[in-house]
């Protein structure tokens, strides 16, 4: 063996053991936190001691959490019915414009992407209270709709520019109305996207909290409010047991992406 | 033939995004502009003070630096992590990529509050780091990294990894590996082909990245309230605390509006200085 083969063998484990170390980086505290939820013991320490669900009952035992997930499970839920009905119709409508106008459509619909949460958050605090629906649910509701809105879109637009335009002209020709084309071929090829994109809004909606902070009515939580509050004076697993079930969420969301339309189309 | 009914359709998100972001931002900058009064949300008239408090308080400006700084560091540090990373994922392909694509969107997906929360397990006083430290002997005391500016920027480069991945990825998938083998056919180095052929054409998924994070970071107010304690005071949790805290809605209006303007300031003179690279990459 050459000095040059054993070299360029060197550099090769040690690139391969970079990435293996960056992909831990990002994969670490998700696996921390789920581990910590797990623990038999009183206390948050890594490695578990000893496995059991203890943690996630006494979550549920706990009414103000308990109510604060209720909470942000009833946003999230109105959120992606909103969404992915305006983001639906939006996305049709950007069809029949020019490729021109369509990219600056489309960048005006993810506009609150693209600005900080925390920005948009602000000037909705101001607006809402102008229009008299400052700390109320409603107003929260407004909040998680506007944020979560991009997502929803982007999925939807990019489904349906999937579609063949023949197969919409072909049915039009074939003598099917607007409606009946929308309804029986381009609604179930879009369908993917559509889910795709419900999927993201509600996950958005459910992890929101910079807006969820300055724009929570009076006396309500949503469950990322209620764990920083619970965070700042108890450092306990339960915490980790709340924080697993979003991450438990968000798997199950990669994995309906993954079935419906591949992971890679997605991201 | 039916393009107008159908444009229509767009309405409901246009009128969406017009009355519940536009005006918005309208109605914030209309309130940095009101006369602060305590006990309602502003008083009677319009004044520029609040400015003029802003860009001549020391307080106000040093928080201001800090948090640009901080976002300028997060985002080099997220190119450092992130291109590695967007360079493997682009050359994988089949089953091992999909599963390399969950490991980098899975994060995405799950809130800011919780991966810090992970980082917040990990780090704890009686925490395994501590505790793999110790046992190698590497410290003799427990560090204690929670509450430290130091934690804050780790755990937000692990927030905007994945939006500074993804963007490199696909750009990196579209440079045509025919351009890759001339140059090394050429008698290009490694080295060199990396340097004067791949990095210059990654360049269209990078200049977004940077941006993208660049602005994220500089508002970010989650991490810093969370892992960085009371001690420093960054320009997020500033403006919260004027809001929230004292109720100061035209001086916390001030603070946003002067917050964004310099994040802007800095991306549109970022977008100039580097539109001749893009311009050459695309021809």
């Amino acid at each position: 063996m050459t000095v040059a083969s054993l070299g360029s063998r060197a550099s090769r484990l040690a690139g391969s053991s970079l990435i293996v170390l960056l992909y831990a980086f990002l994969l670490i505290p998700l696996v921390a936190v789920i581990a910590a939820s797990l623990t038999a013991g009183e206390f948050m320490r890594l490695p578990p001691e000893g496995l059991s669900l203890r943690w996630f009952a006494r979550f549920f035992q706990r009414g103000d959490l308990v109510e604060a997930l209720l909470m942000s499970l009833r946003i999230a839920l109105v959120t992606t019915l909103v969404t992915s009905i305006v983001a639906l119709m939006a996305a049709l409508a950007s069809q029949s414009l020019s490729r021109r106008m369509a990219v600056w459509f489309q960048i005006g619909m993810t506009l609150p992407l693209l600005i900080p949460e925390l920005l948009t958050a602000i000037g909705l605090l101001f607006f809402l209270y102008r229009i008299g629906l400052g700390k109320t649910v409603l107003g929260l509701q407004i909040g998680h709709i506007v944020l979560a809105f991009p997502y929803c879109y982007v999925s939807i637009a990019a489904a349906l520019r999937q579609i063949d335009p023949a197969l919409d002209d072909a049915s039009g020709s074939l003598g099917a109305s607007g409606w009946q084309t929308f309804r029986h071929v381009t609604l179930p090829l879009a369908m993917p996207g559509l889910v795709m994109g419900a999927v993201f809004a509600f996950i958005t909606s459910f992890d929101l909290y910079t807006v969820s902070l300055l724009l929570k009515p009076i006396g309500g939580n949503t469950l990322p409010l209620a764990l920083f509050d619970f965070l700042t004076y108890e450092f306990s697993p339960t915490a980790a047991a709340a924080a697993t079930m979003s991450v438990l969420l968000a798997f199950v969301g990669v994995a309906v992406i993954q079935k419906l339309v591949g992971l890679q189309r997605a991201f | 033939m039916r393009r107008l009914p159908r444009l229509a359709l767009g309405l409901p998100a246009v009128l969406l995004l017009l009355v519940f972001l536009i005006l918005p931002y309208a109605e914030m900058i209309t309130m940095s502009f009101r006369a602060s009064q305590p006990g309602t949300m502003h008083g009677a008239g319009f004044t520029a003070d609040h400015y003029r408090n802003v860009m001549s308080g020391g307080l106000y400006l040093e928080a201001l630096a800090r948090s640009l700084l901080l976002a300028l560091f997060i985002t080099l540090a997220c190119l450092v992590v992130s291109y590695p990373i967007a360079w493997h994922l682009s050359r994988a392909s089949g089953r091992k990529a999909l599963l390399l694509y969950a490991c980098v969107a899975s994060p995405l997906m799950i809130g800011v509050l919780i991966r810090n929360f992970g980082w917040m397990i990990i780090v704890n006083v009686d925490g395994p780091l501590n505790r793999v430290l110790l046992s190698l002997g590497l410290i003799d005391r427990p560090l204690r990294l929670l509450f430290t500016q130091g934690l804050v920027a780790l755990a937000l480069v692990h927030v905007f990894t994945p939006f500074m991945v993804l963007p490199i990825n696909n750009a990196l998938r579209n440079i045509n590996p025919a351009v890759i083998e001339a140059s090394r056919s050429l008698g290009a180095s490694r080295f060199a082909t990396f340097w004067k052929v791949i990095l210059p054409l990654s360049f269209p998924g990078i200049q977004p990245g940077l941006i993208l994070v660049f602005v994220l970071a500089t508002a970010a107010y989650v991490t810093p309230a969370l892992l960085g304690g009371q001690m420093v005071t960054m320009m997020p949790t500033l403006v919260v605390q004027t809001l929230v805290g004292t109720f100061d809605w035209p001086l916390g209006a001030t603070l946003a509006v002067v917050m964004a303007t310099a994040a802007l300031i800095a991306v549109v003179v970022f977008s100039l200085a580097t539109h001749r690279l893009m311009e050459r990459v695309r021809a």
